[in-house]
């Protein structure tokens, strides 16, 4: 009976994922009790259930059928992102809310599910191959379809998890590291084009060698290389057109100096909150950062400051543990998969997860700009709570069929 | 070839494994130096962040006088504080005319308090009057960010105003804050004259502090600790004076019904204590009891009666007669004369080529009779026998040319005139034995103020012992509820007794017998001693001066009156030293007030009046 469990229930992916949205649970409580969020955390409690519900539904469906249905699927949520952009609320700035029935929803979130899916089953072909620039485009086109949709509303986090997901499972499907330098050289001109005519030119240097290195015939990297300088040309021209509080996150990001009350004033009472936590931290409901609302929405981006200041040193270091523990438990998900569409996709759902713990944790301790991506499993937010244990479900099912082809 | 490896190789999942493992340790890395290595620095900043220190102002201490009597009391005064976040721009113009503050100086207010904080009450205006106070109230719902803050002003509720004694207080300057940064803000009162200024520390007490939590806004979300870390604030300390605050308000009342500008110091001659001190023209106190307006304060600085000046301390003229008992004094004990010595009186003394007049033909006159007449021909010839050495020294036995030591503040030397002195001044050589004669009569260059005349008479009148006048006699410890005394200085003239009974024996005929100069300085029903002076004023009309003390046998109060170009001072002077006497031994006057001298006008009061 436990051998049978070992073999077909994850018991590994369900309980570093439960024990996640268990603080998460914990710390919505700790930074709403008392403030005007009242009711957050009553809604989180509802949401987690769902999620589990979702998630024992991603991992009990039948994957030839899931991979069958990714690309339609795909194409729906294409289309819901074109209608969110035409008519959705908006929420804090940007149009992401999708309001169904009273009920809000972020189909971004979901597009992200449903853009790995489509994307390993593209991969998964048994026709595909990506030494075929068709291919390679058609991939990364997947990728970059919902991303301009998501870019546009504007969700420049959410831009930026898409496109970190895409690398890792390139590298796992086989790209050369020509095709990942060549995508890596795009992306550094974009993030150059934001600091100035001079970085970028030393970025443009950079993403030369880069391609020089990796080159595998002259015109490959000289085509590489035109459009690493047009990408980087056309994010200076979006930045331009970006409204002010983007533009401003990312100013204050380059020059925390520069805004002492805005964007890097989140930033510095969330170090501070994490940092007055110490080695045991404050006791829970006890910190003060928290309590006194210190750092603005801090149930959603700044949740982290929560065990952070309350745990302590202790609390955080668990925290990290246990999604560290998450992402390597998908990789070994995807290596033991015999199915190429399961083992893409729980490289994609681990990337997702990465991207997000290292963009939120970082931000928080003031290592990365706040670009306003939640925690996986502890920040407040339905949607991403839901489709994130949808993802774990997912992999707890790739791990079950991990020996089907 | 662009495969150059197989889907999912191990090496690629190494690969991915090395980067989630370094996510992994930047992250842990960063999380032990902000939780471990910056952890006190955060939690210091952490803290600064969330609580802060309201003020909780000290009740300052009363004042009593000598017969437990309230002097200074505290009342409350209405300040109105503004929180600049949660002022409205618009609401500005109604406040502003609820104040009454002109719309311009109102912005520069708030422009002040949003540099002080954003999310503080800061004080707008203070001492309002408590009409202005109801219309605010009743504009409270729609004046957000308005509230007030009661504050407190001294109020003075006996007659006297005993301006230069009490003293008062203003808001404290740029130059105190930066020395006394540790204690006081901006704002603060702080006693600047009187014994409001001299007694500051004990009189203010101690701030408290109330700690609050605050939010990200700074907007206070309740008390820090339930109140557990809280400071309270504590009581100044209570000054119990000397001062009868009854015979104060008498001797004012004499000053002001004569339009006498000058200066009346009566002392206990057991101890110093101060029972008055008047100083005329002076103010009602109450009008600088709270924030002084600052044109109120110019108009009382660049008034011409200077009613700010402390007359009886500040002063410094010369004594005319009443000093003639210091001559005595070095003659008699240096045994250089003794009563038997008789000089005849013509009128006048000729003194090389210039006559030194006298007021009357006083024919044969000893040294008694030369006090108890004032005969300038007498000390004229007595100097020249004592010699300026020795005067000098007497005079500084006595105490001139020194200050005293009181408590009320500023006080001045006075100059008692030496050798050194005047050949430093003239030259040497270059003066004479003439400016020698005028001394002995109390004119000439030597200066005393009336504090340094009343102490003068304190020692005549106690047998030789110089007390440092002092206006505190007890200092209420509010922590211990003990009284603390004023510690003191006492000193002897070192004059024998035999030679003191002679000045007092001059003293009493002075004012007691026929042709004493003093005869209206009469006590009923008491025997009184005393001595008659003019300075002579070469500017204006002479100064009129009576030193004296009563009863003679057991003097319980000795005196100083100095009145300012008015005259004789057995005229004007004299009769005013016997009231103040009179009402202090029997706490009443046994006769009717006589009729006041042609009024003079009060100039400052009609400007006290103008300002209220």
């Amino acid at each position: 009976m436990l051998n049978y469990l070992k073999e077909y229930f994850d018991y590994k992916a369900f309980l570093l994922c439960v024990s996640l949205v268990g603080i998460g649970v914990l710390s919505v409580y700790s930074a709403t009790f008392d403030v005007g969020a009242a009711g957050a955390f009553e809604k989180q409690v509802v949401w987690a259930g769902a999620g589990l519900l979702s998630m024992l539904v991603a991992a009990l469906f039948p994957i030839r059928p899931l991979q069958r249905i990714a690309f339609p699927v795909y194409i729906v949520t294409l289309g819901i992102l074109l209608i969110v952009l035409v008519a959705g609320k908006t929420i804090s700035g940007s149009k992401s809310w999708f309001g169904v029935g009273g009920l809000g929803g972020q189909p971004s979130e979901f597009a992200k599910v449903a853009t790995i899916l489509a994307l390993a089953a593209f991969l998964a072909r048994t026709t595909t191959t990506l030494s075929n620039v068709k291919h390679l485009l058609i991939a990364i086109g997947i990728v970059v379809a919902p991303m301009i949709l998501i870019l546009a509303q504007p969700d420049l986090g959410t831009t930026v998890v898409f496109f970190a997901m895409l690398l890792p499972v390139l590298y796992w499907a086989g790209a050369s590291n020509f095709i990942l330098a060549a995508i890596i050289a795009a992306v550094l001109s974009a993030a150059a084009a934001l600091f100035g005519t001079l970085t970028f030119l030393i970025m443009l240097v950079i993403a030369g060698v880069l391609l020089y290195l990796t080159r595998q015939n002259r015109f490959a990297a000289a085509v590489a290389f035109a459009l690493t300088l047009a990408i980087g040309l056309s994010v200076q021209a979006v930045y331009e057109r970006l409204p002010a509080y983007q533009q401003k996150r990312i100013s204050s990001f380059l020059n925390p100096e520069l805004d002492p009350k805005g964007a890097s004033y989140n930033v510095l009472q969330s170090k501070v909150a994490i940092g007055s936590g110490g080695f045991f931290g404050k006791g829970y409901l006890q910190g003060t950062q928290t309590q006194l609302n210190f750092i603005p929405e801090q149930w959603t981006d700044f949740i982290f400051c929560v065990p952070g200041e309350e745990f302590g040193f202790l609390g955080a270091s668990v925290v990290l543990i246990l999604f560290t523990g998450l992402l390597l438990h998908g990789i070994k998900v995807a290596y033991l998969s015999k199915n190429k569409f399961a083992s893409a996709a729980a490289i994609g759902i681990t990337g997702i997860f990465a991207i997000h713990m290292l963009i939120n944790i970082g931000m928080s301790m003031g290592m990365l700009p706040v670009i306003g991506i939640p925690l996986p499993f502890l920040s407040y937010g339905g949607s991403a709570l839901i489709a994130n244990m949808v993802m774990v479900g997912l992999l707890m099912n790739f791990y079950a069929n991990r020996k089907e082809h | 070839m662009i495969y150059d490896e197989q889907f999912g190789s191990p090496r690629r999942r190494k690969a991915l494994t090395a980067i989630v493992l370094v996510i992994f340790g930047v992250l842990f890395l960063r999380l032990y130096q902000l939780q471990l290595l910056h952890h006190g620095e955060m939690d210091k900043k952490s803290e600064e962040n969330s609580v802060r220190a309201l003020i909780t102002e000290p009740i300052r201490g009363y004042m009593f006088d000598r017969n437990g009597e309230l002097v200074v009391d505290v009342g409350p005064s209405y300040a109105i504080t503004l929180v600049p976040f949660e002022f409205d721009k618009p609401s500005g113009g109604l406040l502003s005319s609820l104040l009454k503050m002109d719309s311009l100086a109102l912005e520069e207010r708030i422009t002040r308090a949003r540099t002080y904080s954003e999310f503080l009450p800061s004080r707008i205006k203070r001492d309002i009057d408590i009409r202005t106070l109801a219309t605010i109230e009743e504009h409270l719902p729609i004046l957000r960010g308005i509230s007030y803050e009661i504050e407190s002003k001294r109020v003075y509720p006996t007659d006297a105003f005993a301006s230069h004694l009490l003293g008062y207080r203003r808001e404290i300057s740029d130059a105190q804050l930066t020395q006394f940064s540790d204690y006081y803000r901006q704002g603060d009162l702080v006693g600047i004259a009187g014994l409001e200024a001299r007694y500051e520390p004990y009189l203010r007490g101690e701030k408290g502090y109330q700690f609050v939590s605050v939010n990200a806004r700074g907007q206070i979300i309740g008390s820090f600790e339930d109140g557990k870390r809280d400071v309270p604030a504590r009581e100044g300390y209570d000054l119990l004076l000397n001062v009868d605050i009854g015979l104060q308000a008498f001797a004012e009342s004499l000053m002001t019904r004569n339009g006498y500008s000058g200066a009346i110091v009566a002392l206990d001659p057991s101890d110093g204590g101060i029972l008055a001190l008047v100083s005329k023209p002076d103010f009602d106190p109450s009008i600088l009891s709270g924030v002084t307006p600052s044109e109120l304060w110019s108009q009382l600085q660049s008034d011409t009666a200077k009613p700010l000046f402390n007359r009886a301390t500040l002063t410094r003229y010369p004594p005319g007669s009443t000093f003639k008992m210091v001559l005595a004094a070095a003659a008699l004990q240096e045994g250089i004369v003794d009563e038997q010595y008789r000089i005849r009186c013509t009128g006048a003394y000729r003194f090389g080529d210039r006559p030194f007049k006298d007021l009357h033909v006083h024919g044969s006159v000893n040294i008694i009779e030369a006090i108890q007449k004032s005969c300038n021909v007498f000390f004229y010839q007595l100097i020249l026998k004592v010699g300026f050495e020795r005067w000098t020294e007497y005079g500084r036995r006595f105490g001139f040319g020194q200050i005293t030591g009181i408590d009320t503040g500023e006080e001045t030397a006075g100059l008692l005139p030496s050798t050194a002195y005047y050949d430093s001044r003239y030259g040497k050589g270059k003066w004479t034995q003439g400016n020698l004669l005028s001394l002995a009569i109390g004119q000439g260059e030597v200066g005393v103020s009336p504090l340094q005349m009343a102490r003068y008479a304190m020692a005549l009148a106690n047998g030789g012992t110089l007390h440092q006048p002092h206006a505190v006699r007890f200092i209420r410890n509010k922590r211990t509820n003990r009284l603390e005394e004023v510690p003191r200085d006492s000193s002897s003239v070192g004059i024998s007794p035999e030679v003191m009974a002679l000045l007092r024996e001059g003293m009493r005929r002075v004012v007691q017998e026929p042709g004493g100069t003093g005869g209206l300085a009469r006590i009923p029903g008491s025997i009184s001693g005393g001595k008659t002076g003019t300075a002579e004023n070469p500017h204006g009309e002479d100064h009129a001066w009576y030193v004296g003390f009563a009863p003679f046998d057991n003097p319980k109060i000795a005196i100083a009156v100095m009145l300012e170009n008015s005259g004789f001072g057995g005229s004007k002077a004299a009769p005013l030293a016997g009231l103040v006497m009179e009402k202090y031994l029997y706490g009443q006057l046994r006769r009717a007030l006589p009729k006041p001298a042609p009024a003079k006008p009060d100039t400052l009061r009609v400007i006290t009046q103008a300002v209220r």
